[in-house]
């Protein structure tokens, strides 16, 4: 008799503490660490999306999704948009935003489009069709209408923001969030361990270790191309360049050096973006490299390869892309931080779902001739073909972002990171501290 | 070369020669003490390299042999042996293997030879080492030296491989040592001394880095190469002798028997050098201070010793001038204070000698005085006292002849007075001889006018006279009246030499310093102990005479600043030369 009273009484409690657990709940200030050093805040960096909004946004497809805009119409062959505001929609500093204001900030992020306002709507009206509006308007977040406030920007080494209590999509669980900039990686890993951080970026190598003890690892999608980039204005020899891009061994580079994160690429667009990386021969042809630096003079085999040691394995690929070339014949000193090298390991973020938009971002952040724009998947190939004709440039790996996420972080609804790597960190609520570390 | 110089001479030779044999003796003796005491430390640090590279071989050995037999290392072995191994977990698993053990070199080879990690070229990973998959018996093998590549050049190691084993799965861990800097810094050097490490084939390094300038050690390397077997050779980094260094290398042969390089102990000879130099400069201090030295005491010693030699010199050299009355004031008790005594004995008896003998020569001269004085007087006398007796006895026996005979004796002995007051006359001019009254005279114009006055008495005797005079001959300063007596003395003698005739030659001649005047004659000649004391006063050759014509003459030439000579010979006439300025 009694145990029938107390059994159900005991598995009503343990639902309770379980379902108290996983239960989102409000309060905590979030500490997070990165390595970049913004001079000022930057409305295209991965943590703006915290601050600013745009009219639309693009969910994990890549299709657009209502945001400050609730719905939009074209019409004339999508010469005509009309963007009908969120309402009730509240500025940081607690004005509404309005019509007139939406169409002043967009009038200034594009210029070349008709922009007026319609009421409570925006009207956008441009010559020919411009069916790629709604992704240059997801790309174009101005107002300060975000899930946080700024509260403060230390240039380089540290941005806080508070939870906006009037956002317009409801106040986010977080009181507020502290970001250390400027934090190297090395030291942010061992701050996830130590606790001192909540959410810390993670090089490939650590991954094992910032998954450990119930942490998780966020990433977003191969968003950040590692190239070898020829100096510009130097007249390198094209057997060299052809030589050396052979001789790379992009898949040990990819399984070792990279933890089979991110994807080997001989193309500038991942795979996943473009869906024609394959197509870049991404092995290396040892017998050729070894040919084409056979056919040059001794001295012009020696090259001089330079990183940035901020970038996540770029010593470990530089040092690997040398043991490489010197199989091919090429003898290649490496040093960080090098400006007169004949060659240096960059790392180009893809900032646009686009494969067209991204391209033209890629080539421009490379010093690359803009490509022609492209209609078709055939047509993007083709350009990015050309743009790698030459070897000027010399794709190795496409690398997500990769976060190691403190085991009290809890995520409620739709990722953290985006796909191209944005902080959605208004889905992220706070539990209880693992004992013995700090809050 | 003075007494002085010689002796200065001597005393350096002797200085300098002491010096350079003293210092060579100290510089030879410095130089093998320096040798003996460099081979000493040189050896001590060839023992100090083996017993540390010894030391660090076993090390190795230990550590690698840890790691291979260590939990985790197991795992790993296990975890690779699986089907679905991935070895890019272990990438980054020698690092921090190689920091624990204090390896510079840590490579986890898998059982196919793929390099699953590197600690010192971790770019290398999945790479190749085929070389440790040649052999099984790693575990029993020493460590050894190996060439390792680095990503910027080529290390020489001490390695050692052991295989870590789990059934029959097995990995490879591949762990060293680099001979580096760090492995030089680990030895004691005395001052002086540096190791540096060869690695073959170009490398030299010491504690601090990279030598830069080897070109010196170039032979030394090369006789390396070919004998391989340790080697001592003297190296010139520059033409300064204090650059040079002494090296002693002990190869460093690979397990091949490969050079893969070499020790080399480095002895300085900067000190040795400089402790030459410093010895030489002393040896010159003390070579020009004994010059010096040298030089004082030889001029003290010579003072000492010359200065009474001198004064015997000048002693002498008065006495030879005439002056006997030098006495050398010289009063040391050695051989010259004893020549120097003897000498002023000598003077001094000299002194007393001559004194007598002046004394015996005046008592001498008054004698011949005598003598003359009596023979002259006697000669006049004899008539004077004949002439009186014979008076004296015309009166007392024949008084009607005594006016005719007192006529008589009274002119006789007037003219034997005559010739008293003639004898007296002659001694008395003798003893007046006045001083030459000097005027300018025609030599032959006086010879001819003198010689007038004897034709007469030269016809008479049968006697030529023959006159050669110089024509043109110059005027000299004399007195014409002495000379004239002078001529006339002369050719008094020449007549009286020729009783039987002959020939009386005057020549008269120029002279470099005056004239000379010989007068010669044809007579019987003289002997030479008569030609010595020929112008001895009062001597003469003849029955007759005072013996004062020549020593009037000499007189008179002597009081002319001149000089008189004679050459005779018995039977070949006499010649008198005169020389007058």
């Amino acid at each position: 008799m009694r145990l029938t009273v107390w059994l159900p009484l005991a598995a009503l409690s343990v639902i309770a503490v379980c379902g108290a657990a996983t239960r989102p709940h409000y309060g905590g200030t979030l500490r997070v660490e990165t390595r970049a050093t913004p001079a000022a805040f930057d409305p295209t960096a991965p943590m703006a999306p915290l601050v600013f909004e745009a009219l639309v946004r693009l969910d994990e497809t890549g299709a657009p999704q209502p945001c400050l805009a609730i719905s939009w119409q074209h019409e004339g062959a999508s010469r005509r948009w009309q963007f009908n505001l969120r309402p009730a929609v509240k500025l940081h500093d607690g004005s509404p935003l309005t019509a007139a204001a939406v169409v002043s900030a967009l009038q200034a992020a594009l210029p070349g489009l008709a922009i007026n306002a319609n009421g409570d709507a925006v009207v956008i009206r441009a010559e020919h069709g411009i069916s790629a509006l709604l992704l240059d308007l997801a790309h174009t977040a101005f107002a300060g209408t975000g899930p946080f406030r700024l509260g403060a920007f230390d240039a380089g080494r540290r941005a806080t923001f508070a939870a906006n209590e009037d956002y317009w999509g409801g106040r986010p669980f977080l009181d507020g969030i502290e970001v250390q900039l400027g934090r190297p990686l090395r030291d942010q890993l061992v701050d996830l361990e130590l606790g001192k951080t909540d959410i810390a970026e993670v090089a490939p190598a650590d991954l094992r270790r910032a998954s450990e003890h119930g942490r998780a690892v966020w990433s977003s999608a191969a968003v950040n191309l590692l190239a070898l980039e020829f100096a510009p204005g130097r007249a390198h020899d094209a057997r060299l360049r052809e030589a050396l891009a052979l001789a790379i061994d992009r898949a040990a580079m990819h399984n070792v050096l990279l933890q089979k994160q991110g994807e080997a690429t001989a193309a500038l667009l991942p795979q996943w973006l473009s869906g024609y990386a394959f197509a870049f021969p991404a092995k290396p042809d040892l017998a050729r490299a070894q040919s084409l630096a056979g056919s040059l003079p001794a001295a012009a085999r020696a090259l001089t390869l330079t990183y940035d040691p901020a970038v996540r394995a770029a010593r470990a690929l530089a040092e690997r892309a040398a043991v490489n070339a010197r199989d091919a014949g090429l003898a290649v000193q490496v040093a960080p931080q090098n400006a007169q090298a004949d060659v240096r390991l960059i790392e180009v973020r893809v900032r646009s779902l686009d494969p067209a938009r991204a391209l033209a971002g890629l080539a421009e952040a490379l010093g690359l001739e803009a490509p022609p724009p492209a209609a078709t998947a055939a047509a993007l190939y083709a350009s990015e073909r050309k743009l790698l004709d030459g070897y000027r440039v010399i794709p190795l790996c496409h690398l997500p972002d990769l976060y190691g996420a403190a085991s009290r972080v809890h995520i409620f609804a739709a990722p953290a990171i985006t796909r191209l790597g944005d902080w959605r960190f208004d889905n992220i609520w706070l539990g209880a501290s693992p004992s013995g570390t700090a809050p | 070369m003075t007494f002085r110089t010689r002796l200065l001479l001597v005393f350096a030779l002797t200085v300098v020669t002491a010096v350079v044999f003293v210092g060579a003796i100290v510089s030879t003796t410095t130089r093998r003490a320096f040798e003996r005491l460099n081979a000493q430390r040189v050896a001590a640090l060839a023992a100090q390299f083996r017993q540390e590279f010894l030391r660090r071989q076993r090390e190795i050995a230990r550590q690698v042999k840890d790691i291979a037999e260590a939990d985790a290392t197991r795992d790993m072995v296990i975890a690779l042996s699986r089907p679905d191994a991935d070895p890019s977990v272990y990438v980054d698993a020698a690092q921090p293997l190689a920091q624990a053990h204090n390896l510079d070199f840590l490579e986890l080879v898998s059982g196919t030879g793929s390099i699953v990690s590197s600690a010192q070229w971790p770019a290398r990973f999945l790479y190749q080492e085929d070389w440790v998959t040649r052999r099984d018996d790693w575990d029993s093998q020493e460590p050894f030296l190996k060439r390792e590549e680095l990503p910027a050049d080529t290390a020489l190691a001490l390695i050692s491989v052991h295989a870590a084993r789990v059934a029959d799965s097995k990995m490879f861990v591949i762990g060293g040592e680099a001979l580096d800097r760090d492995f030089l810094s680990s030895f004691v050097l005395p001052a002086g001394m540096r190791a540096l490490l060869y690695r073959a084939p170009q490398s030299i390094i010491d504690s601090s880095g990279p030598v830069r300038q080897t070109a010196a050690l170039t032979p030394l390397l090369d006789e390396l190469r070919k004998g391989r077997a340790e080697v001592t050779r003297t190296v010139a980094w520059s033409s300064d002798a204090a650059s040079a260094e002494t090296f002693h290398a002990i190869p460093l042969i690979g397990p091949d028997n490969e050079l893969m390089g070499a020790f080399l102990v480095g002895s300085s000879r900067a000190e040795q050098v400089g402790l030459e130099r410093f010895l030489r400069r002393v040896e010159i201090l003390v070579a020009a201070g004994g010059i010096l030295l040298a030089l004082l005491i030889s001029f003290w010693t010579t003072a000492r010793i010359t200065r009474p030699v001198e004064a015997l010199a000048a002693g002498a050299r008065a006495v030879a001038g005439g002056d006997w009355h030098t006495q050398v004031d010289v009063r040391s008790g050695d051989e010259i204070g004893a020549l120097a005594a003897a000498f002023n004995q000598m003077t001094r008896e000299l002194l007393e000698q001559r004194d007598r003998l002046v004394q015996a020569e005046r008592v001498a001269a008054w004698r011949e005085l005598a003598r003359r004085l009596a023979h002259e007087l006697k000669n006049p006398l004899f008539p004077l006292q004949i002439t009186v007796e014979n008076l004296q006895r015309a009166r007392a026996s024949h008084p009607e002849q005594f006016d005719e005979v007192f006529r008589e004796s009274t002119a006789t002995l007037l003219a034997e007075l005559g010739k008293l007051r003639g004898i007296v006359g002659r001694f008395s001019d003798f003893a007046k001889m006045p001083p030459p009254q000097l005027e300018t005279v025609d030599l032959n114009g006086l010879v001819r006018d003198s010689l007038k006055l004897f034709e007469a008495q030269m016809q008479a005797a049968g006697v030529a006279l023959r006159l050669d005079l110089a024509p043109g001959l110059r005027a000299i300063q004399a007195d014409p009246g002495q000379l004239s007596r002078a001529l006339q003395n002369l050719a008094l003698n020449a007549i009286d030499a020729m009783p039987s005739g002959g020939t009386l030659s005057i020549h008269t001649a120029a002279e470099d310093s005056g004239v000379r005047l010989e007068v010669a004659d044809t007579g019987q000649g003289l002997t030479q102990e008569e030609c010595d004391r020929l112008f001895t006063p009062y001597y003469t050759t003849k029955t007759h005479g005072t013996g004062l014509g020549l020593a009037i003459v000499q007189s008179v030439v002597s009081d002319h600043g001149g000089k008189i000579a004679v050459r005779s010979a018995p039977g070949k006439g006499t010649t008198f030369a005169i020389d007058l300025s």
